[in-house]
């Protein structure tokens, strides 16, 4: 299940329950089109709910960076368990896990976003 | 203690989730810690998903077999197609090699499969399926380190 909000230029999605590669078939295109439909400048993939994910969760948020790429959006994965952050951690994508509230990590794509 | 299992579901995504819990239920016994649990559980789920989609193509007809024995506290399980085989097992299980990008398969499942068992191997030919074998050894756990 994913719950999608808008939160200024920040795509908050909100994971629950498993993604395996049905659930990430489901939800992907929901995904992508809050993406185009605005001028994104930041996914947030909270996952504190999500109690499992193999590897169909990294093709989708690969996926999702790459549709992100021409806006040079940013990308961070809040609260993965040990396992996918494990996942996260084989497949590159460690240095995007940030451990915290959704407040304090859209902070930091807005503190970014003033820089340029 | 001894046990031992057989699954069989035809080609259907949806049979990803039955695999897991099935799976994730026959190794209660051991006593497995949440992470072990859920390691194993993302073995299961990468090996299924890999006979349904890229063995089968989805074709819901037919058959994935799970084969599992717990002796002591080793799991060695088997998770076998006859589909279309792959046709280069080395180059298949490198890091983010996939043949389906277009699907956004991430190309993780093997790493992940590897990572996650104490040992794996895979048989495979071109038109007769493919066969993966996990063995993973379940540490028993003290009552004092399940509290930490």
């Amino acid at each position: 299940m994913a719950d999608i909000k808008q939160m200024d230029s920040i795509v908050v999605v909100t994971l629950a329950g498993e993604l395996d590669n049905l659930e990430a078939n489901r939800i992907r295109s929901t995904i992508s089109s809050s993406i185009f439909t605005r001028k994104v400048s930041g996914i947030v993939w909270d996952l504190s709910r999500l109690g499992f994910m193999d590897s169909a969760g990294i093709g989708l948020i690969l996926g999702r960076m790459r549709d992100l790429a021409p806006f040079n959006g940013e990308t961070l994965i809040l609260n993965p368990s040990p396992t996918m952050e494990k996942i996260f951690n084989f497949s590159g994508l460690g240095s995007n896990i940030r451990h915290g509230t959704v407040n304090s990590v859209i902070g930091e794509i807005g503190g970014v976003l003033h820089e340029k | 203690m001894r046990n031992e299992m057989t699954l069989s579901f035809v080609a259907i995504e949806e049979n990803e989730a039955l695999a897991r819990m099935a799976m994730t239920c026959f190794i209660t016994p051991l006593d497995p810690t949440l992470e072990e649990i859920s390691e194993f559980k993302t073995i299961v789920s990468e090996a299924v998903t890999n006979a349904i989609i890229h063995g089968y193509e989805s074709d819901g007809q037919s058959m994935v077999t799970i084969h599992a024995l717990i002796d002591d506290n080793k799991v060695t399980m088997t998770v076998e197609d006859k589909g279309g085989g792959i046709f280069d097992v080395q180059q298949a299980m490198e890091p983010m090699f996939t043949t389906k990008p277009l699907m956004e398969r991430s190309g993780m499942g093997f790493t992940i499969m590897e990572s996650f068992s104490d040992k794996l191997s895979v048989e495979s030919s071109i038109g007769n399926g493919t066969v993966v074998r996990f063995e993973k050894t379940f540490s028993p756990v003290t009552e004092a380190s399940r509290m930490r």
